[in-house]
Protein backbone atom coordinates (compact mmCIF):
# COMPACT_ATOMS: atom_id res chain seq x y z
CA UNK A 1 0.00 0.00 0.00
CA UNK A 2 1.64 3.35 -0.81
CA UNK A 3 1.37 5.73 1.28
CA UNK A 4 -2.04 8.00 0.48
CA UNK A 5 -4.98 9.97 1.68
CA UNK A 6 -8.06 8.20 2.57
CA UNK A 7 -11.12 8.94 4.09
CA UNK A 8 -13.42 7.30 6.53
CA UNK A 9 -16.56 6.05 4.62
CA UNK A 10 -20.26 7.37 5.55
CA UNK A 11 -23.33 5.64 4.58
CA UNK A 12 -24.26 8.99 2.97
CA UNK A 13 -21.57 9.04 1.29
CA UNK A 14 -21.65 5.60 -0.33
CA UNK A 15 -22.67 6.18 -4.26
CA UNK A 16 -19.91 8.87 -4.24
CA UNK A 17 -16.97 7.07 -2.52
CA UNK A 18 -17.92 4.22 -5.38
CA UNK A 19 -17.32 6.84 -8.31
CA UNK A 20 -14.58 8.32 -7.11
CA UNK A 21 -11.29 8.06 -8.76
CA UNK A 22 -9.18 10.04 -7.01
CA UNK A 23 -5.86 8.30 -7.53
CA UNK A 24 -4.14 7.04 -4.26
CA UNK A 25 -7.79 7.20 -2.31
CA UNK A 26 -8.74 4.39 -0.06
CA UNK A 27 -11.38 4.06 2.83
CA UNK A 28 -11.61 2.92 6.01
CA UNK A 29 -14.82 1.70 8.50
CA UNK A 30 -15.19 0.53 11.81
CA UNK A 31 -15.85 -3.24 11.38
CA UNK A 32 -18.39 -3.09 14.62
CA UNK A 33 -20.86 -1.14 11.90
CA UNK A 34 -20.75 -4.44 9.55
CA UNK A 35 -20.74 -7.22 11.95
CA UNK A 36 -23.92 -8.56 10.27
CA UNK A 37 -25.53 -11.31 8.24
CA UNK A 38 -26.25 -9.76 4.89
CA UNK A 39 -28.03 -6.58 3.63
CA UNK A 40 -27.55 -3.10 1.76
CA UNK A 41 -24.88 -1.80 3.75
CA UNK A 42 -22.46 -4.86 2.56
CA UNK A 43 -23.43 -5.16 -0.48
CA UNK A 44 -22.22 -1.26 -0.77
CA UNK A 45 -19.14 -2.16 1.16
CA UNK A 46 -17.94 -4.70 -1.02
CA UNK A 47 -18.47 -2.59 -4.21
CA UNK A 48 -16.53 0.44 -2.76
CA UNK A 49 -14.12 -2.02 -1.63
CA UNK A 50 -13.91 -3.58 -5.73
CA UNK A 51 -13.09 -0.15 -6.60
CA UNK A 52 -11.00 0.96 -3.72
CA UNK A 53 -8.64 -0.09 -1.02
CA UNK A 54 -10.31 -0.39 2.66
CA UNK A 55 -8.88 -0.28 5.97
CA UNK A 56 -11.00 -1.80 9.11
CA UNK A 57 -10.43 0.68 11.98
CA UNK A 58 -11.94 -1.56 15.17
CA UNK A 59 -13.66 0.33 18.09
CA UNK A 60 -14.87 -2.53 19.84
CA UNK A 61 -12.10 -5.52 20.70
CA UNK A 62 -11.77 -3.69 24.04
CA UNK A 63 -7.87 -4.59 23.81
CA UNK A 64 -7.10 -3.21 27.64
CA UNK A 65 -9.58 -4.81 29.19
CA UNK A 66 -8.97 -7.28 32.04
CA UNK A 67 -10.02 -10.04 29.83
CA UNK A 68 -9.40 -11.85 26.84
CA UNK A 69 -10.82 -10.68 23.59
CA UNK A 70 -14.54 -11.77 22.80
CA UNK A 71 -14.19 -14.64 20.83
CA UNK A 72 -17.59 -14.02 18.80
CA UNK A 73 -16.38 -10.79 17.93
CA UNK A 74 -12.97 -11.67 17.06
CA UNK A 75 -14.30 -14.04 14.63
CA UNK A 76 -16.60 -11.59 13.61
CA UNK A 77 -13.68 -9.28 12.58
CA UNK A 78 -11.79 -12.65 11.33
CA UNK A 79 -14.73 -13.07 8.87
CA UNK A 80 -14.99 -9.37 7.61
CA UNK A 81 -11.25 -9.22 6.80
CA UNK A 82 -11.48 -12.61 5.28
CA UNK A 83 -13.97 -11.35 2.67
CA UNK A 84 -12.76 -7.25 2.38
CA UNK A 85 -9.22 -8.80 2.57
CA UNK A 86 -8.34 -4.53 4.24
CA UNK A 87 -4.57 -3.27 3.72
CA UNK A 88 -4.44 -2.82 7.08
CA UNK A 89 -6.33 -3.80 10.18
CA UNK A 90 -6.66 -1.46 13.70
CA UNK A 91 -7.66 -0.92 17.10
CA UNK A 92 -6.88 1.01 20.05
CA UNK A 93 -4.82 1.15 22.95
CA UNK A 94 -8.23 1.56 25.58
CA UNK A 95 -11.08 -1.28 26.81
CA UNK A 96 -14.53 -0.89 26.56
CA UNK A 97 -15.95 -3.86 27.41
CA UNK A 98 -16.03 -5.50 30.99
CA UNK A 99 -17.82 -7.92 32.92
CA UNK A 100 -20.39 -8.21 29.72
CA UNK A 101 -21.23 -4.69 29.45
CA UNK A 102 -20.04 -3.18 26.05
CA UNK A 103 -19.48 0.74 27.10
CA UNK A 104 -19.01 2.30 23.11
CA UNK A 105 -16.59 4.59 24.30
CA UNK A 106 -12.13 4.28 23.86
CA UNK A 107 -11.87 3.96 28.01
CA UNK A 108 -8.53 4.51 30.09
CA UNK A 109 -6.78 2.60 32.49
CA UNK A 110 -3.24 2.77 34.60
CA UNK A 111 -0.33 1.61 31.88
CA UNK A 112 1.33 -0.57 34.72
CA UNK A 113 3.91 -3.56 34.13
CA UNK A 114 0.85 -5.65 34.35
CA UNK A 115 -1.53 -4.05 32.48
CA UNK A 116 1.29 -4.13 29.66
CA UNK A 117 1.37 -8.08 29.88
CA UNK A 118 -2.04 -8.14 29.79
CA UNK A 119 -2.52 -6.09 26.67
CA UNK A 120 0.33 -7.90 25.07
CA UNK A 121 -1.50 -10.96 25.48
CA UNK A 122 -4.70 -9.81 24.24
CA UNK A 123 -2.83 -8.17 20.59
CA UNK A 124 -1.11 -11.48 20.28
CA UNK A 125 -4.51 -13.23 20.81
CA UNK A 126 -5.83 -10.94 17.89
CA UNK A 127 -3.18 -11.63 15.95
CA UNK A 128 -3.04 -14.96 15.85
CA UNK A 129 -6.57 -15.38 14.88
CA UNK A 130 -6.08 -12.72 12.21
CA UNK A 131 -3.22 -14.76 10.75
CA UNK A 132 -1.42 -11.24 10.48
CA UNK A 133 -0.28 -7.48 12.47
CA UNK A 134 -2.15 -5.23 13.43
CA UNK A 135 -1.73 -1.34 14.43
CA UNK A 136 -2.47 -0.16 17.85
CA UNK A 137 -4.05 3.67 18.33
CA UNK A 138 -2.99 5.94 20.98
CA UNK A 139 -6.73 7.30 22.60
CA UNK A 140 -7.67 10.88 23.67
CA UNK A 141 -7.74 11.22 26.98
CA UNK A 142 -10.01 13.07 29.57
CA UNK A 143 -9.02 11.87 32.96
CA UNK A 144 -5.52 12.22 34.62
CA UNK A 145 -4.87 9.26 36.22
CA UNK A 146 -1.46 8.16 38.53
CA UNK A 147 -0.64 5.06 38.72
CA UNK A 148 0.88 4.59 35.45
CA UNK A 149 4.52 3.20 35.60
CA UNK A 150 4.94 3.93 32.00
CA UNK A 151 4.62 7.24 29.86
CA UNK A 152 2.12 5.79 26.54
CA UNK A 153 4.96 6.23 24.52
CA UNK A 154 6.97 3.86 25.89
CA UNK A 155 3.82 1.76 26.98
CA UNK A 156 3.34 1.54 23.21
CA UNK A 157 6.48 0.93 21.88
CA UNK A 158 6.87 -1.51 24.49
CA UNK A 159 3.26 -3.75 23.13
CA UNK A 160 5.09 -3.30 19.54
CA UNK A 161 8.33 -4.95 20.32
CA UNK A 162 6.28 -7.56 22.20
CA UNK A 163 3.99 -8.37 19.54
CA UNK A 164 5.04 -6.91 16.41
CA UNK A 165 2.27 -4.81 15.83
CA UNK A 166 2.50 -1.37 14.64
CA UNK A 167 1.09 1.78 15.53
CA UNK A 168 -1.50 3.87 14.46
CA UNK A 169 -0.63 7.75 15.50
CA UNK A 170 -4.18 9.71 15.96
CA UNK A 171 -2.26 13.26 16.12
CA UNK A 172 -5.76 14.74 16.42
CA UNK A 173 -5.99 12.48 20.00
CA UNK A 174 -1.97 13.96 20.77
CA UNK A 175 -3.06 17.35 20.52
CA UNK A 176 -6.56 16.77 22.45
CA UNK A 177 -4.88 14.62 25.46
CA UNK A 178 -1.33 16.65 25.63
CA UNK A 179 -4.07 19.75 25.89
CA UNK A 180 -6.20 17.78 28.39
CA UNK A 181 -3.33 16.23 30.66
CA UNK A 182 -0.49 19.20 29.97
CA UNK A 183 2.06 17.97 28.51
CA UNK A 184 3.74 18.92 25.49
CA UNK A 185 2.65 17.07 22.05
CA UNK A 186 5.76 17.54 20.08
CA UNK A 187 7.68 15.89 22.67
CA UNK A 188 5.02 12.94 22.49
CA UNK A 189 5.39 12.55 19.11
CA UNK A 190 8.93 13.12 18.82
CA UNK A 191 9.07 9.95 20.93
CA UNK A 192 7.50 7.52 18.40
CA UNK A 193 9.96 5.54 16.35
CA UNK A 194 9.26 5.80 12.57
CA UNK A 195 9.89 1.91 11.63
CA UNK A 196 6.88 1.02 13.97
CA UNK A 197 4.35 3.96 12.92
CA UNK A 198 2.06 1.85 10.05
CA UNK A 199 -0.96 4.57 9.26
CA UNK A 200 -2.28 8.61 10.45
CA UNK A 201 -5.57 9.83 11.65
CA UNK A 202 -6.82 13.33 11.32
CA UNK A 203 -9.85 14.80 12.63
CA UNK A 204 -11.68 17.47 14.43
CA UNK A 205 -11.92 18.58 17.96
CA UNK A 206 -14.16 20.44 19.50
CA UNK A 207 -14.67 22.34 23.39
CA UNK A 208 -16.58 20.51 26.26
CA UNK A 209 -19.96 21.45 25.94
CA UNK A 210 -19.91 20.78 29.83
CA UNK A 211 -18.46 23.77 30.33
CA UNK A 212 -15.10 22.42 31.35
CA UNK A 213 -11.40 23.57 29.63
CA UNK A 214 -11.26 20.08 27.93
CA UNK A 215 -10.80 19.38 24.14
CA UNK A 216 -12.98 16.68 23.32
CA UNK A 217 -12.51 14.70 20.36
CA UNK A 218 -15.50 14.97 18.32
CA UNK A 219 -14.66 13.85 15.03
CA UNK A 220 -17.55 16.27 14.16
CA UNK A 221 -15.40 19.16 12.59
CA UNK A 222 -13.05 19.78 10.11
CA UNK A 223 -9.03 19.16 11.17
CA UNK A 224 -8.11 22.28 13.76
CA UNK A 225 -4.74 24.16 12.13
CA UNK A 226 -2.29 23.21 14.95
CA UNK A 227 -2.97 19.75 14.05
CA UNK A 228 -2.11 19.48 10.40
CA UNK A 229 1.06 21.64 11.88
CA UNK A 230 1.65 18.13 13.89
CA UNK A 231 0.97 16.07 11.01
CA UNK A 232 3.70 18.48 8.69
CA UNK A 233 6.35 18.06 11.33
CA UNK A 234 5.74 14.11 12.00
CA UNK A 235 5.41 13.53 8.20
CA UNK A 236 8.91 15.77 7.78
CA UNK A 237 10.68 13.06 10.26
CA UNK A 238 9.00 9.68 9.66
CA UNK A 239 8.28 10.78 5.80
CA UNK A 240 4.90 9.63 4.38
CA UNK A 241 2.17 7.00 5.85
CA UNK A 242 -1.08 6.13 4.87
CA UNK A 243 -3.12 9.19 6.24
CA UNK A 244 -6.88 9.11 7.09
CA UNK A 245 -9.67 12.06 7.07
CA UNK A 246 -11.96 11.22 10.42
CA UNK A 247 -15.36 12.64 10.07
CA UNK A 248 -18.31 10.86 12.28
CA UNK A 249 -20.44 13.41 13.40
CA UNK A 250 -22.24 16.73 11.62
CA UNK A 251 -20.80 15.36 8.68
CA UNK A 252 -20.47 17.42 5.46
CA UNK A 253 -20.70 17.06 1.89
CA UNK A 254 -18.46 14.15 0.25
CA UNK A 255 -16.47 17.39 -1.14
CA UNK A 256 -15.95 18.88 1.48
CA UNK A 257 -13.71 15.81 3.25
CA UNK A 258 -12.51 15.16 0.43
CA UNK A 259 -10.52 18.52 0.20
CA UNK A 260 -9.23 18.11 3.59
CA UNK A 261 -8.01 14.51 2.07
CA UNK A 262 -6.60 16.21 -0.95
CA UNK A 263 -4.37 18.53 1.54
CA UNK A 264 -3.21 15.28 3.21
CA UNK A 265 -2.43 13.66 -0.32
CA UNK A 266 -0.76 16.85 -1.53
CA UNK A 267 1.38 17.09 1.93
CA UNK A 268 2.09 13.40 1.25
CA UNK A 269 3.09 13.64 -2.44
CA UNK A 270 5.48 16.16 -1.99
CA UNK A 271 7.62 13.31 0.13
CA UNK A 272 9.89 10.29 -0.97
CA UNK A 273 8.32 7.20 -0.04
CA UNK A 274 9.29 5.97 3.43
CA UNK A 275 12.11 3.78 3.52
CA UNK A 276 10.76 1.24 6.36
CA UNK B 1 -7.87 -9.54 40.99
CA UNK B 2 -5.36 -7.94 38.66
CA UNK B 3 -5.22 -4.23 39.15
CA UNK B 4 -6.34 -3.62 35.53
CA UNK B 5 -9.65 -5.19 36.77
CA UNK B 6 -10.47 -3.67 39.98
CA UNK B 7 -9.55 -0.17 37.82
CA UNK B 8 -12.29 -1.20 35.69
CA UNK B 9 -14.82 -2.40 38.22
CA UNK B 10 -14.38 0.96 39.71
CA UNK B 11 -14.26 2.94 37.10
CA UNK B 12 -17.83 0.90 35.96
CA UNK B 13 -18.92 2.47 39.28
CA UNK B 14 -17.71 5.67 38.48
CA UNK B 15 -19.70 6.04 35.72
CA UNK B 16 -23.03 4.97 36.96
CA UNK B 17 -22.52 6.38 39.92
CA UNK B 18 -21.62 10.10 38.18
CA UNK B 19 -18.90 10.09 41.34
CA UNK B 20 -15.30 10.03 41.80
CA UNK B 21 -15.20 8.18 44.71
CA UNK B 22 -15.20 4.53 43.39
CA UNK B 23 -11.98 5.35 41.36
CA UNK B 24 -10.41 8.08 44.05
CA UNK B 25 -7.40 5.45 44.37
CA UNK B 26 -6.05 6.65 41.22
CA UNK B 27 -6.99 10.24 41.19
CA UNK B 28 -4.43 12.91 42.05
CA UNK B 29 -4.20 13.76 45.39
CA UNK B 30 -7.05 16.47 46.26
CA UNK B 31 -9.50 15.68 42.82
CA UNK B 32 -11.24 12.18 44.31
CA UNK B 33 -11.90 13.30 47.73
CA UNK B 34 -14.85 15.58 47.27
CA UNK B 35 -18.88 14.54 45.70
CA UNK B 36 -18.67 15.89 42.37
CA UNK B 37 -17.78 14.14 39.16
CA UNK B 38 -14.68 15.20 37.89
CA UNK B 39 -15.05 16.93 33.93
CA UNK B 40 -13.23 14.15 32.21
CA UNK B 41 -15.58 10.87 33.87
CA UNK B 42 -18.73 13.35 32.54
CA UNK B 43 -16.99 13.23 29.12
CA UNK B 44 -16.39 9.33 29.30
CA UNK B 45 -20.21 8.90 30.18
CA UNK B 46 -21.62 11.43 28.23
CA UNK B 47 -19.88 9.68 24.83
CA UNK B 48 -20.94 6.42 26.21
CA UNK B 49 -24.60 7.66 26.64
CA UNK B 50 -25.00 9.33 23.27
CA UNK B 51 -23.33 6.17 21.50
CA UNK B 52 -26.12 4.14 23.10
CA UNK B 53 -28.87 6.24 22.27
CA UNK B 54 -28.05 7.11 19.12
CA UNK B 55 -27.58 3.43 18.21
CA UNK B 56 -31.59 3.29 19.66
CA UNK B 57 -32.43 6.40 17.10
CA UNK B 58 -31.11 4.42 14.75
CA UNK B 59 -32.47 1.30 15.52
CA UNK B 60 -36.06 2.00 16.42
CA UNK B 61 -36.84 5.65 13.82
CA UNK B 62 -40.62 5.41 13.77
CA UNK B 63 -40.74 5.39 17.59
CA UNK B 64 -38.35 8.45 17.85
CA UNK B 65 -40.08 10.36 14.81
CA UNK B 66 -43.98 9.48 16.58
CA UNK B 67 -42.02 10.59 20.33
CA UNK B 68 -40.00 13.14 18.81
CA UNK B 69 -35.98 13.62 19.56
CA UNK B 70 -36.22 15.17 23.51
CA UNK B 71 -38.92 12.45 24.52
CA UNK B 72 -36.45 9.92 22.80
CA UNK B 73 -33.28 10.40 24.08
CA UNK B 74 -34.56 10.61 27.36
CA UNK B 75 -36.35 7.62 27.49
CA UNK B 76 -33.64 6.57 25.61
CA UNK B 77 -31.40 7.15 28.35
CA UNK B 78 -33.34 5.61 30.60
CA UNK B 79 -33.22 2.11 28.93
CA UNK B 80 -29.82 2.29 28.55
CA UNK B 81 -28.80 2.30 32.23
CA UNK B 82 -31.20 -0.87 32.75
CA UNK B 83 -29.96 -2.50 29.70
CA UNK B 84 -26.64 -1.27 28.40
CA UNK B 85 -25.08 -2.95 25.23
CA UNK B 86 -23.13 -6.67 25.27
CA UNK B 87 -21.54 -6.23 22.15
CA UNK B 88 -19.90 -3.91 20.07
CA UNK B 89 -22.03 -4.15 17.10
CA UNK B 90 -24.36 -1.87 18.04
CA UNK B 91 -26.71 -2.49 15.03
CA UNK B 92 -28.40 -5.28 16.87
CA UNK B 93 -28.65 -3.03 20.08
CA UNK B 94 -32.35 -2.43 21.27
CA UNK B 95 -34.11 -6.16 21.74
CA UNK B 96 -35.34 -5.16 25.14
CA UNK B 97 -36.35 -1.87 24.37
CA UNK B 98 -40.04 -3.09 22.73
CA UNK B 99 -41.03 -4.68 26.22
CA UNK B 100 -39.44 -2.25 28.18
CA UNK B 101 -41.12 0.95 26.64
CA UNK B 102 -44.78 -1.72 27.69
CA UNK B 103 -43.59 -1.02 31.07
CA UNK B 104 -42.50 2.62 31.19
CA UNK B 105 -45.08 4.67 32.65
CA UNK B 106 -44.43 7.98 30.97
CA UNK B 107 -45.41 5.96 27.85
CA UNK B 108 -49.08 4.44 29.50
CA UNK B 109 -50.80 7.93 27.29
CA UNK B 110 -49.08 6.12 24.31
CA UNK B 111 -50.37 2.54 24.04
CA UNK B 112 -49.42 1.99 20.30
CA UNK B 113 -45.73 2.76 21.26
CA UNK B 114 -44.43 -0.63 22.29
CA UNK B 115 -45.91 -1.64 19.00
CA UNK B 116 -44.07 0.87 16.83
CA UNK B 117 -40.80 -0.46 18.45
CA UNK B 118 -41.43 -4.22 17.75
CA UNK B 119 -42.46 -2.96 14.03
CA UNK B 120 -39.50 -0.90 13.94
CA UNK B 121 -37.48 -4.17 15.22
CA UNK B 122 -38.45 -6.32 12.69
CA UNK B 123 -37.54 -3.79 9.61
CA UNK B 124 -33.96 -3.48 11.20
CA UNK B 125 -33.74 -7.32 11.58
CA UNK B 126 -34.77 -7.64 7.78
CA UNK B 127 -32.24 -5.13 7.15
CA UNK B 128 -29.44 -7.19 8.28
CA UNK B 129 -30.93 -10.86 7.99
CA UNK B 130 -28.61 -12.95 5.48
CA UNK B 131 -28.81 -12.89 2.04
CA UNK B 132 -30.72 -14.94 -0.16
CA UNK B 133 -31.84 -14.91 -3.87
CA UNK B 134 -36.02 -14.53 -3.79
CA UNK B 135 -37.69 -17.44 -6.17
CA UNK B 136 -39.05 -15.72 -9.28
CA UNK B 137 -42.72 -16.62 -10.90
CA UNK B 138 -40.81 -19.05 -12.99
CA UNK B 139 -39.48 -21.40 -10.11
CA UNK B 140 -43.51 -22.45 -9.14
CA UNK B 141 -44.19 -23.21 -13.27
CA UNK B 142 -44.67 -27.17 -11.71
CA UNK B 143 -47.54 -29.31 -12.48
CA UNK B 144 -50.58 -28.65 -10.30
CA UNK B 145 -49.81 -31.90 -8.08
CA UNK B 146 -45.73 -31.06 -7.94
CA UNK B 147 -46.74 -27.47 -6.97
CA UNK B 148 -49.45 -28.86 -4.57
CA UNK B 149 -46.99 -30.98 -2.62
CA UNK B 150 -44.08 -28.44 -2.69
CA UNK B 151 -42.62 -26.84 0.42
CA UNK B 152 -41.75 -23.29 0.36
CA UNK B 153 -38.87 -22.12 2.07
CA UNK B 154 -39.00 -18.33 3.34
CA UNK B 155 -36.59 -15.89 2.55
CA UNK B 156 -34.25 -15.26 5.66
CA UNK B 157 -35.11 -11.72 5.97
CA UNK B 158 -39.14 -12.08 6.10
CA UNK B 159 -40.84 -11.42 9.28
CA UNK B 160 -44.71 -11.31 9.48
CA UNK B 161 -47.04 -10.57 12.67
CA UNK B 162 -50.57 -10.25 13.54
CA UNK B 163 -51.81 -7.46 15.39
CA UNK B 164 -55.46 -6.93 16.89
CA UNK B 165 -55.62 -3.16 15.50
CA UNK B 166 -54.76 -1.37 12.84
CA UNK B 167 -51.25 -0.73 14.33
CA UNK B 168 -49.25 -1.62 11.58
CA UNK B 169 -51.30 0.85 9.25
CA UNK B 170 -50.64 3.32 11.77
CA UNK B 171 -46.44 2.48 11.76
CA UNK B 172 -46.43 2.18 7.83
CA UNK B 173 -48.22 5.52 7.59
CA UNK B 174 -45.12 7.28 10.36
CA UNK B 175 -42.22 5.65 7.79
CA UNK B 176 -43.25 7.33 5.25
CA UNK B 177 -41.10 10.41 4.52
CA UNK B 178 -44.12 13.05 4.48
CA UNK B 179 -46.56 11.05 6.80
CA UNK B 180 -50.27 12.32 5.96
CA UNK B 181 -53.28 11.96 8.56
CA UNK B 182 -52.12 8.74 10.82
CA UNK B 183 -55.29 7.39 11.93
CA UNK B 184 -55.49 3.86 14.05
CA UNK B 185 -58.51 1.81 13.14
CA UNK B 186 -59.81 -0.80 15.10
CA UNK B 187 -59.61 -3.66 12.83
CA UNK B 188 -57.07 -6.16 13.22
CA UNK B 189 -54.16 -6.30 10.64
CA UNK B 190 -51.04 -8.36 9.85
CA UNK B 191 -47.79 -6.83 8.26
CA UNK B 192 -45.31 -8.40 6.18
CA UNK B 193 -41.66 -7.28 6.16
CA UNK B 194 -39.15 -8.05 3.43
CA UNK B 195 -35.71 -7.69 2.12
CA UNK B 196 -35.33 -9.82 -0.62
CA UNK B 197 -32.47 -7.16 -2.74
CA UNK B 198 -31.21 -4.00 -1.40
CA UNK B 199 -34.11 -2.57 0.16
CA UNK B 200 -36.57 -3.38 3.06
CA UNK B 201 -40.58 -3.03 2.56
CA UNK B 202 -43.21 -3.39 4.63
CA UNK B 203 -46.80 -4.17 3.40
CA UNK B 204 -50.03 -4.95 5.38
CA UNK B 205 -51.23 -8.68 5.31
CA UNK B 206 -55.12 -9.47 5.45
CA UNK B 207 -56.01 -12.90 7.28
CA UNK B 208 -55.69 -14.89 4.45
CA UNK B 209 -52.13 -13.98 3.85
CA UNK B 210 -51.05 -14.10 7.56
CA UNK B 211 -52.69 -17.79 7.61
CA UNK B 212 -50.25 -18.78 4.58
CA UNK B 213 -47.10 -17.51 5.76
CA UNK B 214 -47.83 -18.70 9.14
CA UNK B 215 -48.61 -22.13 7.67
CA UNK B 216 -45.37 -21.84 5.52
CA UNK B 217 -43.49 -21.15 8.29
CA UNK B 218 -44.31 -24.24 9.98
CA UNK B 219 -43.10 -26.43 6.75
CA UNK B 220 -46.25 -27.07 5.39
CA UNK B 221 -46.86 -27.63 1.53
CA UNK B 222 -48.27 -24.80 -0.60
CA UNK B 223 -51.32 -26.72 -1.01
CA UNK B 224 -51.85 -26.95 2.56
CA UNK B 225 -50.67 -23.42 3.16
CA UNK B 226 -53.23 -22.46 0.33
CA UNK B 227 -55.92 -24.23 2.29
CA UNK B 228 -54.68 -21.98 5.81
CA UNK B 229 -55.59 -19.20 3.43
CA UNK B 230 -58.91 -19.84 2.18
CA UNK B 231 -60.19 -21.62 5.79
CA UNK B 232 -59.10 -17.93 7.13
CA UNK B 233 -60.91 -15.87 4.38
CA UNK B 234 -63.22 -17.74 2.27
CA UNK B 235 -63.47 -15.08 -0.14
CA UNK B 236 -59.80 -13.97 -0.51
CA UNK B 237 -58.36 -14.58 -4.06
CA UNK B 238 -55.65 -17.12 -3.55
CA UNK B 239 -53.87 -16.47 -7.13
CA UNK B 240 -53.59 -12.86 -6.39
CA UNK B 241 -51.94 -13.47 -2.42
CA UNK B 242 -49.73 -15.93 -4.05
CA UNK B 243 -48.40 -13.61 -6.72
CA UNK B 244 -48.35 -11.19 -4.26
CA UNK B 245 -46.26 -13.10 -2.09
CA UNK B 246 -43.64 -13.67 -4.61
CA UNK B 247 -43.69 -10.38 -5.85
CA UNK B 248 -42.64 -9.56 -2.08
CA UNK B 249 -39.65 -11.55 -2.53
CA UNK B 250 -41.28 -13.85 0.42
CA UNK B 251 -39.61 -17.64 -1.03
CA UNK B 252 -36.04 -18.59 -1.10
CA UNK B 253 -35.97 -22.14 -2.55
CA UNK B 254 -38.88 -24.89 -3.16
CA UNK B 255 -38.60 -28.05 -1.65
CA UNK B 256 -40.02 -30.35 -4.29
CA UNK B 257 -39.60 -33.76 -2.42
CA UNK B 258 -40.02 -36.92 -3.87
CA UNK B 259 -41.63 -35.98 -7.04
CA UNK B 260 -38.49 -33.73 -7.65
Amino acid sequence: MSPTAGLGLKPQHYAEALAAEDAGLWFEVHPENYMAAGGPRLRWLQAVRDRHPLSLHGVGLSLAADADPDPAHLLALKALADRFEPFVISEHLAWSTHRGVHQPDLLPFPRTRAALDRIAGNIGRTQDVLGRTILVENPSLYLPLTGHALDETDFLIDLTRRTGCGLLVDVNNVFVSASNLGYAAETYLDALPAEVIGEIHLAGHGADEGGSSLLIDTHGAPVAEPVWTLYRRLVDRIGPRPTLIERDDDIPAFDVLMAERNRAHGMLAKREPAHV
Amino acid sequence: MSELGRFQDAFAAALAERASAPIAAWLPNGEGDGEAEPAGLAVYRNTIAKGCVDALAANFPTVASLVGDDWFRAAAALFVREHPPTSAALLAYGEAFPDWLDRFPPADDLPYLPAMARLDRMWTTALFAPEAQPLAAEAFALAPDALAAARPRLHPSLAFAWFDSGLPGLWLAAREPEPGEMALTDDPQGVLIARPDDMVHGRLLDAAGFAFLTAARDGASLGEAITAAARANPAADLATLFAALIADGAFSGLDLGDLA
